[in-house]
């Protein structure tokens, strides 16, 4: 393997890494009004973090979806896409790392909500199929930061997250010395935690982006605020504490 | 029309002419290695080694045995490599029913060295675990420019005692059974391996002990997860593909049942 192409795949991992911190930070100082009226969803850190492991969960999920799907492997051919895959795993690293260092409370707090589970989460969730064809808003029962659809999507990347850097770790560092079994099952958990993670990825993106009933969502997720309104109408509890605190 | 090797070890010599002869028609370097105390070298089977002859010695009842066995790609039927293989680089030729591996499209996932149930394949020598570079290094072609032109293996041509011997898969399972009636004789546990095994090896064993004895799997199995793989790569796709449509579906109803609203709301 020549040098050259290391170094390609690594830069193919590291610019767009580097790239989406610098734009987040862009974003949020020059083309945002700081002044704008909203309520403080995202905090600037929590933004940069999102976004950073958006753009190294695309390289990884490309450079693993084209060994997965039949017949697309040819794109791997020469292993280049290996390096990439194994770079943005380190980087990947490291940004959890520093974030969990940095922000401690942010990520237990992140893994509390998503570990909190209500009787009243269950009946969100029965009326959630008609509110997500766009049944009347009204009825839905007032939520907390997060809904249990979002509640899912985070117990799935912490889940699926730590299937991934396990049965990955093992492949990496330990092949050839566990049994030739465990490092089989360890292929196929990796794949089933690909699958159940890259479907809840495509339901993440679309309900985040285009959904009509998430209409700030994406918009909250780049300059970090939303209108007083959404709040009220999405995180009903959650825009009551917050009012309380302020007031 | 299937093409097969036998090879039986009670004519071997462990001259190891077999690979040289592999080395030298495939051009492959020699390996430097250090003296182990045995004839056996070199040590392992590596991207530059494709064949190799093992020698064990066996204790039978106060008697030395000085066993040989030449150990490459079996070239299995059902094969587990060929199965995980994602870019297509290991495949089974439907003429001949050679497993062939071609490195210009491997990716170097390296699935085949840990599925393979006779642990043949091996990596490239400069290969960098941390960063994931280097290819499978290579394995035994059953010389598929030389048969597809009619002419034998280099090992099995080399091979001075005819313990190697190439030609029709069906003929040399005949023959290899008739051996084993001759050696059964002398040796009890004598049997012809590969016959059965794994859809049936392209590589014929006539063996005087149990084949544990020569390092050869008792019962080689295809890997439940390699059966596995290739299931789940499609429930995924399929998944992946449903989940999309569902979702997408859903935000185009949602935002009709929303404009239909407010049109309402706007009329009342």
């Amino acid at each position: 393997m020549s040098k050259n192409k290391t170094e390609k795949g690594f830069w193919a991992a590291i610019f767009p890494t580097i790239g989406s911190v610098i734009g987040t930070f862009l974003y949020d100082y020059f083309f945002d009004d700081p002044k704008r009226p909203g309520i403080m969803r995202f905090s600037f850190p929590a933004r940069t973090l999102h976004w950073v492991t958006a753009v190294l969960i695309i390289l990884l999920g490309f450079t693993g979806l084209i060994l997965f799907v039949p017949g697309w492997g040819t794109i791997a051919v020469a292993g280049w896409t290996r390096i990439i895959h194994r770079i943005c795993v380190y980087i990947f690293s490291v940004v959890l790392l520093l974030y969990f260092v940095t922000y401690r409370k942010n990520c237990l707090d992140y893994i509390k909500e998503s570990f909190t589970w209500t009787r009243e989460d269950l009946g969100w969730l029965r009326a959630a199929v008609d509110y997500y064809l766009g049944g009347e808003e009204s009825k839905m029962p007032p939520q907390g930061r997060i809904n249990p659809g979002q509640k899912i999507w985070q117990l799935i990347t912490i889940l699926c997250g730590a299937i991934f850097f396990i049965t990955g770790a093992i492949m990496t560092f330990a092949k050839g010395a566990v049994a030739p079994g465990v490092f089989q099952w360890c292929v196929f958990t990796h794949d089933i935690a690909f699958i159940i993670g890259g479907c809840m990825l495509i339901v993440h993106v679309v309900l985040g982006a285009l959904h009509p009933r998430m209409s700030e969502s994406l918009r909250s997720m780049i300059t970090g605020k939303i209108s007083v309104q959404y709040a009220k109408s999405h995180y009903g509890k959650w825009y009551e504490k917050i009012s309380k605190k302020q007031a | 029309m299937a093409k097969a090797m036998l090879m039986d070890v009670t004519r071997c010599i462990g001259c190891r002419a077999c690979q040289i002869a592999c080395k030298q028609w495939h051009d492959l370097p020699a390996v430097h290695t250090t003296n182990l105390g045995t004839y056996e070298n070199p040590p392992d089977l590596s991207a530059d080694t494709w064949t190799r002859i093992e020698f064990r010695e066996l204790d039978d009842h106060g008697t030395l045995k000085w066993l040989f066995s030449k150990h490459q790609c079996m070239h299995c039927t059902d094969a587990a490599c060929v199965n995980v293989c994602p870019t297509g680089a290991l495949k089974r030729d439907p003429y001949f029913g050679f497993v062939t591996y071609k490195r210009d499209k491997c990716s170097g996932c390296g699935y085949c060295i840990e599925f393979c149930p006779f642990h043949i394949p091996r990596k490239d020598e400069h290969a960098n675990k941390l960063l994931g570079t280097g290819l499978m290094g290579g394995k035994c072609d059953f010389c598929f420019d030389r048969v597809s032109n009619g002419v034998e293996p280099a090992c099995a041509k080399a091979c001075p005692t005819g313990a190697i011997t190439f030609g029709e898969r069906d003929d040399l399972i005949r023959e290899g059974r008739q051996r084993v009636m001759t050696l059964k004789k002398n040796y009890p546990d004598a049997n012809l391996y590969g016959e059965r095994e794994l859809g049936g090896l392209h590589m014929l064993y006539v063996f005087a002990e149990r084949p544990s004895v020569y390092d050869f799997p008792e019962n080689p199995e295809m890997p439940a997860a390699a059966i596995s793989l290739p299931i789940e790569k499609w429930t995924g796709v399929g998944l992946g593909l449903l989940a999309g449509a569902g979702i997408l579906t859903a935000s185009v109803v949602a935002r009709a049942r929303m404009i239909q609203e407010e049109k309402q709301n706007v009329k009342e």
